[in-house]
């Protein structure tokens, strides 16, 4: 059968890879050259060496090294904020109270709203309340920070909730039945037996909350703007450098190369951690 | 199954070459850089098409992105034919798409070369509008201040230095519930939809003053001698404004122009570009004027208004020789037919430098007129010097230091280093 | 059973009651912002960040200062052209995730079957790419975008394709290899080509897979912003991220008003399908997150 199916490939995986080529390869592979590149349009690309990665970590406005120290951080807490609070909210919703289902939906729902309807949304919200405190979203950084771990929870929160309570849900009642006649309270049952049992999911909750975290740019673009230097997350930072400062494109692809490499160092190690533990469990 | 199948790899493949065959005849492709009148212009575009069949698009970059939009516009292939440049700067980073206007009837209409910027003997950029700023102000009010008891003038001609305009803002303030206003001036709103009036043109104050003391046009290293009096006019904005000084962050252009027409404050730091948006909303001529900015500077009871232009059109050289053809021809039309002529002066409210607007297509409203009022009294206009800012970093950077010293999350030290020392760095970046 | 239920304890009876109110309020507060959203859309500009809690309701004095019924609509739709953005973005998350469920299925499908070296290629790249951010390829993409004439709706389906291809490939590669290859074998061994093999055998078996997947990609795609921003060309199409993020434009004019109707408009149509087809968004989800 495999013989049989290998000559089909011009139609099986062709497609697929050409537009993959297109949409990701070639682009990919470029943006890598560039960012050893001095360059203003694409065409008038002259080779520089490391020159756009000196210019990235010395600028003297720091906003890189901000933006990449800022962004770890976010990703981190809203990493660990989202994960308790959804796993918290799946645990308390399989126990079957009355409205489960209305509650459900309510929390999945900020899910399906793009990232730029929902900051613009919260912008007038957080900026409403902040107000009466007589400062602003833009006042420092840290107003920046939490509006945006705010808005990503609400968002994300049903997101991971149902991922969760899937995972609930494939627990054998027998464990936790046996836990309870071994004398096990219901905090020892969750720590002892649930836990382990859900590390698969906690596995793909993690992952997927910290590259988002990583990742984030329509929310930041909409809820801080641009004006705000210091609330820019990496990747809003990256698109500023490469379309609003004349003569910086190539520092901008060097950060975005940059930005790269520690996402997919983060999502390796990620992986590899919680892998292990889970063949440990 | 295999019909179906080669059907589907043929539309697959089809899709991933899909191409357009372009139009044989020229085309027009306007970037434009003010949204306040973006949609005269598209009307304006549209009428041209319907008269000669030459399409023209229009499209407008959204307030302080018109460089981010042009750089990613102008490497595509349909890239625009027309675009702006702000002075001299701006024409260095775009100076290689720029073509020579100098045998268009554009170049032949303007009135001196004042107006255009030049490579060598090429004409490569033409001013289209002249504009004016200064603190645009609501006369019933002032007038309503002016016949309250104790008032600090009693005409507001009496407005000629800093001192007496402080005195004026500061007693309006203290006695803003007798005025019935919420705050002498409108939130001096740092977002990015109006931080540009003064990390822009409010800043365009001290760099006027330094270059006039010191006989300058342009610098690579800013001295900071007037940062103390853009400081004394900064304090002011913002301690006697509808909002507190630490909600600025938040506040938009449009905060600034509500506070202005609802009449809850007196005064508004704007240019004649603004008054389009006063009348729509209710104001009349009667009710507008402007004052000049005044920072405190000794003899500065001859200073006007602040005028000058940043819009300069370019056409784009690496356009295809039908376009380029078909751009200049639309903007010859623009500023010689009736039609032309009555959108710009009369929808869009410009002051042209063109002498074909001299019969009777000269725009005329309240803050246009004010201008010119200062003029034949014989005031020095202030130049637009704000062109030579070193880059948007600068700006920006200026701007961050104001915002974090009105809020109190930052120091006047901050705003004179991200002036002066932002100013060398970017300088030299430049290079 | 019924003894158990009567067993089950009062104290755990009460606790669920108050969890059912404590939710309750939780949910209220969480639709809160999308009130607040529909409120303001119905504003006088100058109110919406002055006052942006106020509601006004008829009679009070608020009302005929604040009330503008739907003029913020008739604004919005005219400076956005909403009706035509709506359009483009129906079409573009339509078209390209037809196409990607479509070849994605194929390649997993081949990838899976067949073991070469090209398939572990194409899996390890596929991985590769869900990782990387966008930033990355921005701005070449772009230019390679615009050169090969990809910025029409129809084109940016092939860049969707590229960029999307990686989740796809591995949600369908992660399904098939739980799928008993036998049916398929004999179905060859009758006669059948791959293709029909396919779409005969295979297609059928992956139905929840391609929901699934379906539903992540239009998620994705419909509320896409940045790549179609620098993909697409503007002057003809804006998507409906775009059209909302554009009124964030002019000296001095955010439009909030229009702003506060066009978020209604773009939030509106994705709530109904929502609660109609909420089962099948749900599941998609759950599936997609346990084979991930």
């Amino acid at each position: 059968m495999e013989k049989a199916i290998k000559k089909w490939w011009p139609l099986f995986v062709l497609p697929t890879m050409a537009a993959f080529a297109i949409g990701f390869l070639v682009p990919f592979v470029w943006g890598l050259y560039l960012s050893f590149c001095n360059f203003t349009t694409i065409n008038d690309a002259v080779f520089t060496g490391l020159e756009n990665y000196v210019m990235a970590f010395t600028d003297p406005s720091s906003v890189f090294t901000h933006a990449l120290w800022y962004t770890a951080l976010f990703s981190a807490l809203s990493t660990v904020i989202i994960n308790l609070l959804s796993l918290t909210v799946a645990i308390l919703l399989v126990r079957g109270i009355r409205g489960t289902n209305i509650f459900r939906t309510v929390f999945f729902m900020p899910n399906l709203i793009g990232g730029i309807v929902l900051g613009w949304l919260w912008q007038v919200l957080i900026n409403g309340v902040l107000e009466k405190y007589g400062v602003t979203i833009v006042t420092n950084e840290w107003y920046g920070f939490w509006s945006l771990i705010l808005v990503m929870t609400w968002q994300q929160l049903g997101y991971m909730m149902i991922i969760y309570i899937s995972g609930l849900q494939s627990i054998p009642e027998e464990l936790s039945e046996a836990a309870s006649i071994d004398g096990a309270n219901a905090w020892q049952t969750l720590r002892h037996v649930k836990l382990p049992m859900l590390m698969p999911s906690i596995t793909i909750c993690t992952f997927l909350t910290i590259t988002n975290g990583f990742k984030l740019f329509d929310q930041n673009l909409a809820l801080v703007g641009q004006n705000s230097p210091n609330s820019q997350l990496m990747a809003l930072d990256i698109y500023n450098t490469f379309y609003g400062r004349t003569g910086w494109a190539g520092a901008g692809q060097a950060k975005a190369v940059v930005f790269c490499i520690i996402v997919v160092a983060i999502a390796l190690i990620q992986q590899k951690l919680t892998h292990s533990r889970e063949v440990q469990q | 199954m295999k019909k179906i199948s080669a059907l589907i790899l043929a539309l697959a493949l089809a899709l991933t070459c899909v191409s357009f065959a372009s139009a044989e005849t020229g085309s027009v492709y306007y970037l434009n850089f003010k949204p306040e009148q973006a949609q005269q212009w598209e009307e304006l575009a549209a009428q041209y098409t319907k008269e000669t069949g030459v399409p023209v698009t229009v499209v407008t970059a959204a307030s302080g992105t018109y460089e981010q939009t042009l750089q990613s516009e102008i490497v595509k292939e349909d890239a625009p034919t027309l675009f702006q440049v702000n002075g001299p700067k701006g024409l260095a980073t775009w100076k290689e798409y720029c073509a020579d206007l100098s045998a268009t009837k554009l170049y032949e209409n303007v009135k001196s070369d004042d107006f255009v910027l030049k490579q060598g003997e090429e004409v490569v950029g033409i001013a289209y509008v002249i504009e004016t700023y200064g603190i645009i102000y609501n006369k019933d009010l002032m007038a309503k201040y002016i016949a309250l008891e104790n008032a600090k003038i009693k005409d507001v001609a009496e407005i000629n230095t800093f001192d007496t305009f402080k005195a004026v803002v500061e007693d309006m303030q203290a006695r803003k519930d007798e005025l019935g206003i919420v705050g002498a001036f409108t939130s001096a709103g740092m977002d990015s939809s109006s931080d540009w009036r003064f990390k822009t043109h409010l800043a365009n104050m001290p760099i006027y003053y330094e270059y006039k003391a010191d006989g300058i046009g342009d610098t690579a290293a800013i001295k900071g001698t007037y940062l103390d009096n853009y400081k004394m006019i900064w304090d002011l904005y913002i301690n006697n404004a509808t909002c507190a000084p630490s909600l600025i962050g938040a506040k938009t252009g449009s905060d600034a122009l509500a506070d202005f027409v609802l009449g809850e404050a007196v005064f508004y730091q704007n240019g004649t570009w603004a008054y389009g948006d006063c009348i729509n909303e209710g104001m009349t001529d009667e009710q507008l004027g402007m004052l000049p900015i005044f920072i405190g500077v000794e003899g500065e009871e001859n200073q006007g208004l602040c005028t000058g232009s940043e819009n300069y059109w370019c056409v784009n050289k690496n356009a295809s020789e039908e376009d380029k053809a078909a751009t200049i021809a639309f903007l010859e039309w623009c500023i010689t037919s009736d039609t032309g002529r009555d959108a710009i002066a009369n929808k869009m409210g410009f002051l042209t430098p063109f002498k074909s607007f001299d019969d009777g297509y000269v725009a005329n409203n309240a803050l246009i007129a004010a201008a010119d009022e200062y003029i034949a009294g014989g005031k020095t206009s202030v130049s637009w010097n704000f062109p030579t800012m070193p880059s948007e970093t600068w700006k920006n950077g200026v701007g961050v230091a104001l915002l974090n010293y009105a809020q109190g999350t930052g120091n006047w030290d901050a705003v004179v280093t991200a002036f002066v020392d932002g100013w060398a760095a970017e300088a030299a970046a430049a290079k | 059973m019924a003894n158990e239920k009567s067993n089950l304890k009062r104290s755990t009876r009460v606790a669920n009651g108050i969890l059912s109110v404590v939710f309750s309020v939780i949910s209220l507060a969480y639709v809160y912002p999308l009130f607040i959203m529909l409120v303001n859309s119905f504003k006088k500009k100058a109110y919406i960040s002055r006052a942006p809690f106020t509601i006004p309701l008829p009679g009070d004095a608020n009302w005929t200062r604040m009330f503008v019924g739907t003029d913020n609509y008739a604004t919005g739709i005219q400076k956005t052209e909403f009706p035509m953005a709506f359009v483009y973005s129906l079409v573009i998350t339509v078209l390209s995730v037809f196409v990607i469920l479509l070849c994605c299925s194929m390649t997993a499908w081949y990838i899976n079957r067949v073991h070469s070296k090209l398939s572990k290629g194409v899996y390890a790249l596929c991985l590769f790419s869900m990782v990387v951010p966008f930033q990355m390829v921005m701005f070449t993409l772009s230019k390679i975008a615009n050169v090969l004439h990809l910025n029409t709706p129809l084109g940016i389906v092939v860049i969707y394709l590229g960029f999307g291809a990686g989740l796809a490939v591995f949600m369908f590669a992660g399904y098939m290899k739980s799928c008993p290859i036998a049916i398929e074998e004999s179905a060859m061994i009758d006669g059948c080509n791959p293709v029909r093999t396919f779409f005969s055998i295979v297609l059928p078996v992956l139905q929840p897979t391609y929901v699934s997947t379906a539903i992540l990609e239009a998620m994705w795609i419909w509320n896409d912003y940045l790549l179609p921003y620098l993909v697409l060309d503007l002057k003809k199409y804006k998507t409906i991220p775009i059209a909302v993020q554009y009124l964030k434009g002019g000296y001095g004019s955010v439009d909030m008003g229009a702003m506060m109707a066009m978020l209604v408009l773009a939030i509106v149509p994705i709530i109904v399908l929502y609660l109609c087809c909420q089962k099948y968004i749900v599941s998609g989800v759950m599936a997609g997150a346990v084979k991930g």
